[in-house]
C-alpha cells in the first residue's frame, strides 16, 4: 500500500469510527452508550497515533491527498504534515481519556451533579471525537468549515446537558457566536473560490495580496470566535455550566483549539502573508491576554479561574502565530506546540476541577484547603497543573512559551512596537505565575479544611487518568519540540 | 409504451385515483380510501421515475399531447420532487389521519374529502410541472390553491378555517396577477409570431422570446414574480403562509412547504428564463435578489416570536423561498444551480420536519413549544428524528442544505453584491437560533407530570427514516445523478446548451458527471 493511502485509511478510521460509533450509541440501550464510545475512542486513538508513526517512519514528508474533489475542484482532502499528525493524536487521545474518566464522573455517585449518564453525552462526545480528527486532518477550508460546525452543535449539546436554563442559555450562546464566527470561513471560502476556483487551503498563496488579507483576516475572525479571543470570548465563561469533563474536553483539546488550528493551517499555508494580518492578530492576543489575567482576581470558582486561563493561553497561541507572520519560524513552531501541550495541561486542570466537585461537592477555592494530605493524587495533580499553566520548567508549556517569546524577542529587535507587546507578554506570564502559586500556596498545604475533610474517596479511573495526564503533561514538551524540529 | 403516453399516464393518474375516491360513497372504510390514495401515489412515484429518469438519461425533452405538456430535465427535477415526497407523506398520511380520526379531532366521513383531494393535489402540482401551456400553468396554479382550501381547512375549527379562508383569499387574489402578466406575454407573442396559434405554448414561445417588446416583458416579469411569487410564499406576500402551513394536517403541510412552493418558483424560473432573453438579466435579477434578501431578513425577525411549532416551520419555509429568490437574483450557472439544489434539498428537509412536527402534535396534542416538553423522555425516536430535521433545517453540515446554502454563498460572493451577502448570512444565522432553540426548549427538559412514555405508530417513523436518510446521504455525498440533472436544468434555465457550459472554467468545477470525474483520477 502506498504510504498515501495508507495515512488516509488511518485518518479516514480515526473520523469515521467514533461518528459512527455516536449513530451506535442511539440505536442501543442505554447501558451500551459508554463502552461503545470509548471504544471507538480507543480505536480512533490508535489509528491517529499509528498515523503519526508511519508518518515518522516515512521521514516525515508532508502529504497532501484528495478525497472529494468536484470536477477538477479539491472539496475535501487531508493534509498529513508535522502540525497535523502532532495535534490530531492528542485531540483523539485526550478525547478517550475525558471518557474513561467520564464513567465515574457521570453517575449517580457525583456529589454537586448526580446524573444518570443519558446516551446524548456519550453520543455528541464520540462524534466530537471524531469531528476533531477530521479538523485536524483537512487540507481544504470547505473540510475544516464541516468539521468546525459539527463541533459546534456538539458543545451546543454538551454545554446545555443538564438542561438547567442557565445550561441551554450557554449552550446556544456558544453555537450562535461560534456560527457567527463560521460566517467568516463561509464567506472566506467563497473569496478563496472566486480568486482561484478552488477550496484548498494551499491556494491561499496564489490569491494577490489584497485578496490574501480579506481571507486571512476573516478566517482569523472564525478563529477568534471558536478560541474564544477578545471580542468574542463571551460564550467560554459561560460555558461553565456543561459537566466538568465536558469543560474539560471543549478547553483542552476541542473547541477552543478548533480556532486555533484554523488559523495556523491557513497561515502555513498562505506563503508571504500581508503584515497587516500579523499586527491584528497580536494586537488582538495581547489585549485578549490582559483581559483575561484581570478577570483571573475577582474568581473564585475554579472552573471560572481556568476559563479565563484557557483564554489568555491562546492569547499566547495566537500571539505566536502573529508573530510567524513578521518571519519567526520559531514562534510558530511555539505555537502549534503550545496547543498541543496545553491541551494535556488544561484537561489535567479541569479534571481535577471536576475531581473536587465529584469527592468534595464543591469548587470554590476558598473553602479547598488541605488537599495534600487527604488526596495526594489530586494535590499533585493540582501542582503540576499550575505549574504547568504557570510555564515553569520543566513543564512541557515552559518549552513552547519559551520558544514564542524568543522568537518574538528575534523581530522585536528590529521592531520596536513588537519588541513592547512581548515584554508586556512576558510581565503577564510573571503574574499568572504569581496568581496560581498563590492559589496553590491556599489549597495545597496544610491540615483538610471541613469540606475536604468530608470528601469521598478518588475513583480509580480519575486517579489513572490523572497519572496518565501528568506524565504527559511532563514529556509533551520536548515531544512536541522535536517533533516540529 | 411510448414514454408521452407514460408521462400522460403519470398525469392521469392521481386524477383517475382522485374522481375514483371521490365517487366512492362516504361511509367506504377508511382502509379503501388510505388504500386507494396509497396505491395512488405509489403509482404517481413509479411513472414519476420512470418519465424523468427516461428524460434525465436520454437527455432528450418529451412531449405529450401535441404540444400541451413538456418534460425537459428542469421540470423533470420537480415532477420527482413531487413524486417522491408525494409518496412519502402518502405513506405518512396512513396513520396521521387514522389516529386524528380515532382521537375525534376530524370526524370519519371526512376521509374521503381528505384522501381524494390529496390526489387530486398531487396532480395539480405534476400539471404545474408538465404544463407547456402559459394560460394552463396558470390555471394549474390556481386549481392546486382550489384543492388545497378544504385540506388545510379539514380540522373546521376556527382557526382552520380562518386561516383557509385567508389563504384562498390571498393566493386567489395573488395569483390574479400571475394571470395579467401570463396574458401580456401571451398577447404580445401572439403579435409577433407567425402562428399565432401557438402563441400559449412555452417552447414555441421560447425562439421567439428576443423579438418581444422589453417595456411589456418588464411589467409582465413584474405582475408574474408578485402573483406567483404570492403563491411561493415571498415577502411582502407571504401572510397566507404561516396560517395554512400550521393549520393543515401535517402531510399536507409536508407537502405544501416541502414542493408547492418550489412548484410556484418554478413558474417564475420558467418566465425569467424567458427575460432574461429579452431584456437582459439585470431586471430580473435585481427585482428577485430585492424580494429573496427582505424574505429571508424578515422571516428571521418574525420567526422568533412563534410559539407554535408549525408556525415556526412556516417561517422557516418564507426563508428558504426566500434563499431559492436569492439564488435566482444572484444569477448565472453557479447561482441557478445553487437555486435548483436549494429547492430539491429544502423540499426534503422540509418535509421531514413537518412530519415530525405532525409526530409530535399527535404526542402532545398541542403545537406550542411553551407545552412540548421532554419529547426526548416521552417518544426517544421522534426526539432523534426531530433533532436531525432541525439541525438539517438550520443547514449544519452534514445535511443537504449545508451544500446548496454554501453554494449561496459561493455564488453571492463571486457575482452579487457583497452587501447582500453578508445580510443574508445574519438573517439565516437568526433562522439558525429559532430552528435549534426549539430543540432546548421543546426536544429536551423535563416532561410534563404523569406523561407516559408513548411513541407513534411504525407506519409513521418508517417514512421520516426514509427522509431524515436522504437529507444526510444527499449532504454527504449527492449523488451524480442528481448534480447532473442540475446541471441539465441549469443550462435549460439560461437557454445556453450544456456543452458550452462545460467550457466556461467556473461551470465545470463546481459539478461533475461521471466523466469529469473520471478525467480528474
Amino acid at each position: 500500500m502506498s504510504i498515501e493511502s495508507s495515512l488516509s485509511l488511518f485518518a479516514m478510521v480515526a473520523i469515521a469510527v467514533p461518528m459512527l460509533g455516536s449513530l451506535l450509541i442511539v440505536m442501543l440501550p442505554r447501558p451500551y452508550a459508554k463502552w461503545i464510545c470509548a471504544f471507538v475512542g480507543g480505536i480512533a486513538t490508535v489509528a491517529s497515533v499509528g498515523l503519526a508513526a508511519t508518518f515518522a517512519g516515512n521521514g516525515m514528508n508532508a502529504v497532501d491527498v484528495t478525497w472529494a474533489s468536484m470536477g477538477q475542484t479539491l472539496v475535501m482532502g487531508f493534509i498529513f504534515d508535522r502540525m497535523s499528525t502532532l495535534l490530531a493524536p492528542a485531540f483523539v487521545a485526550i478525547g478517550l481519556l475525558v471518557v474513561i474518566y467520564s464513567f465515574p464522573y457521570m453517575s449517580d455517585k457525583n456529589k454537586e451533579h448526580p446524573d444518570a449518564p443519558r446516551r446524548r453525552f456519550y453520543v455528541y462526545f464520540s462524534t466530537f471525537i471524531g469531528a476533531m480528527a477530521g479538523l485536524a486532518y483537512s487540507s481544504t477550508i470547505v473540510g475544516q468549515l464541516v468539521f468546525f460546525e459539527i463541533t459546534g452543535v456538539c458543545s451546543w449539546g454538551l454545554i446545555s446537558y443538564y438542561m438547567t436554563p442557565t445550561a441551554k442559555k450557554a449552550g446556544m450562546k456558544a453555537l450562535i457566536i461560534t456560527h457567527i464566527g463560521a460566517l467568516g470561513l463561509y464567506i472566506g471560502a467563497a473569496f478563496l473560490f472566486a480568486g482561484t476556483g478552488t477550496f484548498a487551503l494551499s491556494a491561499i498563496s496564489q490569491l494577490d495580496s489584497g485578496m490574501k488579507t480579506v481571507v486571512l483576516l476573516l478566517i482569523l475572525f472564525a478563529a477568534w470566535a471558536k478560541s474564544a479571543q477578545f471580542p468574542l470570548y463571551m460564550w467560554l465563561p459561560s460555558a461553565m455550566e456543561a459537566p466538568t469533563p465536558v469543560s474539560a474536553y471543549l478547553h483542552g483539546a476541542s473547541m477552543v483549539k478548533v480556532g486555533v488550528c484554523v488559523f495556523a493551517r491557513a497561515l502555513a499555508s498562505a506563503g508571504d502573508i500581508p503584515e497587516i494580518v500579523g499586527w491584528v492578530a497580536i494586537i488582538d492576543a495581547v489585549v485578549t491576554m490582559l483581559f483575561g489575567f484581570l478577570m483571573y482576581l475577582p474568581q473564585k470558582d475554579m472552573k471560572r479561574l481556568l476559563a479565563f486561563s484557557t483564554i489568555a493561553q491562546l492569547a499566547y497561541v495566537f500571539f505566536g502565530l502573529g508573530l510567524s507572520v513578521f518571519g519567526s519560524q520559531m514562534a510558530f513552531n511555539g505555537a502549534v506546540e503550545h496547543i498541543f501541550n496545553h491541551a494535556f495541561t488544561k484537561t489535567l486542570f479541569f479534571l481535577i476541577a471536576g475531581s473536587l466537585s465529584f469527592t468534595l461537592g464543591t469548587r470554590m477555592l476558598p473553602k479547598i484547603q488541605g488537599l495534600m494530605k487527604k488526596y495526594p493524587v489530586t494535590g499533585v495533580g493540582f501542582a503540576v497543573a499550575a505549574t504547568a499553566i504557570a510555564g515553569v520548567p520543566p513543564m512541557s508549556t515552559f518549552f513552547s512559551k519559551f520558544q514564542i517569546i524568543s522568537g518574538g524577542f528575534a523581530v522585536g529587535a528590529t521592531n520596536t512596537v513588537i519588541f513592547v507587546l512581548v515584554c508586556v507578554m512576558v510581565v503577564e506570564t510573571v503574574a499568572t505565575f504569581a496568581w496560581f502559586l498563590r492559589w496553590m500556596g491556599k489549597v495545597l498545604p496544610g491540615e483538610p479544611s471541613e469540606t475536604v475533610a468530608a470528601g469521598q474517596p478518588l475513583p480509580r479511573a480519575m486517579a489513572f487518568v490523572f497519572v496518565v495526564l501528568m506524565i504527559m503533561v511532563v514529556v509533551a514538551g520536548p515531544l512536541s519540540s522535536s517533533w516540529m524540529g | 409504451m411510448d414514454v408521452s403516453m407514460l408521462t400522460v399516464a403519470l398525469l392521469a393518474c392521481p386524477l383517475v385515483f382522485s374522481l375514483i375516491m371521490a365517487a366512492l360513497p362516504k361511509t367506504t372504510s377508511y382502509n379503501v380510501f388510505a388504500g386507494l390514495n396509497t396505491i395512488s401515489v405509489a403509482a404517481t412515484l413509479v411513472l414519476s421515475v420512470v418519465t424523468a429518469g427516461t428524460m434525465l438519461s436520454s437527455g432528450q425533452n418529451i412531449d405529450a399531447l401535441g404540444l400541451w405538456l413538456h418534460l425537459d430535465s428542469l421540470s423533470s427535477i420537480f415532477v420527482l420532487l413531487v413524486g417522491i415526497i408525494g409518496f412519502i407523506t402518502g405513506v405518512y398520511s396512513i396513520s396521521y389521519i387514522k389516529i386524528d380520526i380515532e382521537e375525534k379531532t376530524m370526524p370519519a366521513e371526512r376521509t374521503k374529502q381528505y384522501y381524494a383531494l390529496f390526489s387530486l393535489f398531487v396532480f395539480t402540482m405534476l400539471l404545474v410541472c408538465l404544463s407547456n401551456n402559459i394560460i394552463l400553468t396558470w390555471a394549474a396554479v390556481e386549481a392546486t390553491t382550489l384543492s388545497t382550501v378544504f385540506l388545510v381547512g379539514i380540522y373546521k375549527n376556527k382557526q382552520a378555517l380562518e386561516a383557509s379562508w385567508k389563504y384562498a383569499m390571498v393566493c386567489t387574489a395573488g395569483v390574479a396577477f400571475g394571470l395579467f402578466g401570463t396574458l401580456l406575454i401571451y398577447a404580445n407573442a401572439a403579435d409577433i409570431m407567425p402562428n399565432a396559434h401557438e402563441a400559449a405554448f412555452l417552447t414555441s414561445i421560447m425562439p421567439y422570446a428576443d423579438q418581444f417588446d422589453p417595456m411589456l416583458v418588464r411589467l409582465a416579469f413584474a405582475f408574474i414574480v408578485i402573483g406567483f411569487g404570492t403563491k411561493a410564499g415571498l415577502f411582502p406576500m407571504h401572510t397566507w403562509l404561516p396560517d395554512a402551513h400550521s393549520q393543515a394536517p401535517s402531510p399536507v403541510s409536508a407537502l405544501l412547504s416541502g414542493v408547492l412552493l418550489k412548484c410556484a418558483m418554478l413558474v417564475i424560473i420558467r418566465f425569467y428564463s424567458l427575460s432574461i432573453i429579452t431584456v437582459g438579466d439585470t431586471y430580473p435579477r435585481t427585482l428577485l435578489l430585492i424580494l429573496g434578501t427582505l424574505s429571508i431578513l424578515v422571516a428571521a425577525l418574525c420567526i422568533f416570536k412563534q410559539d407554535d411549532i408549525k408556525r415556526r416551520f412556516a417561517y422557516s419555509s418564507v426563508d428558504n423561498v426566500g434563499v431559492v429568490a436569492l439564488c435566482l437574483g444572484i444569477g448565472g450557472p453557479l447561482g441557478i444551480a445553487a437555486c435548483l439544489l436549494h429547492c430539491i434539498f429544502h423540499g426534503f428537509t422540509k418535509a421531514l420536519a413537518f412530519c415530525m412536527a405532525g409526530n409530535i402534535q399527535h404526542i402532545y396534542h398541542t403545537r406550542d413549544l411553551n407545552k412540548i416538553k421532554g419529547v426526548v423522555e416521552i417518544a426517544p425516536v421522534t426526539a432523534a428524528l426531530t433533532i436531525i430535521a432541525l439541525l438539517a433545517l438550520a443547514a449544519f453540515p452534514p445535511f443537504a442544505l449545508f451544500i446548496s446554502e454554501f453554494l449561496t454563498f459561493v455564488a453571492g460572493v463571486q457575482s452579487g453584491p457583497i452587501w447582500v451577502v453578508v445580510l443574508v448570512a445574519i438573517g439565516l444565522t437568526g433562522v439558525y437560533f429559532a430552528l435549534t432553540g426549539i430543540a432546548l426548549k421543546s426536544i429536551f427538559g423535563k416532561a410534563p407530570e404523569g406523561m407516559k412514555r408513548h411513541e407513534v405508530p411504525a407506519l409513521m417513523i418508517i417514512p421520516e427514516i426514509a427522509l431524515a436518510i436522504v437529507v444526510m446521504w444527499f449532504g454527504i455525498a449527492t449523488p451524480v445523478a442528481i448534480t447532473s440533472g442540475v446541471e441539465d436544468a441549469t443550462s435549460v434555465v439560461l437557454n445556453q446548451s450544456v456543452e458550452e457550459l462545460h467550457e466556461a472554467p467556473l461551470y465545470r468545477m463546481v459539478f461533475s458527471s461521471q466523466t469529469k470525474t473520471s478525467e480528474v483520477n
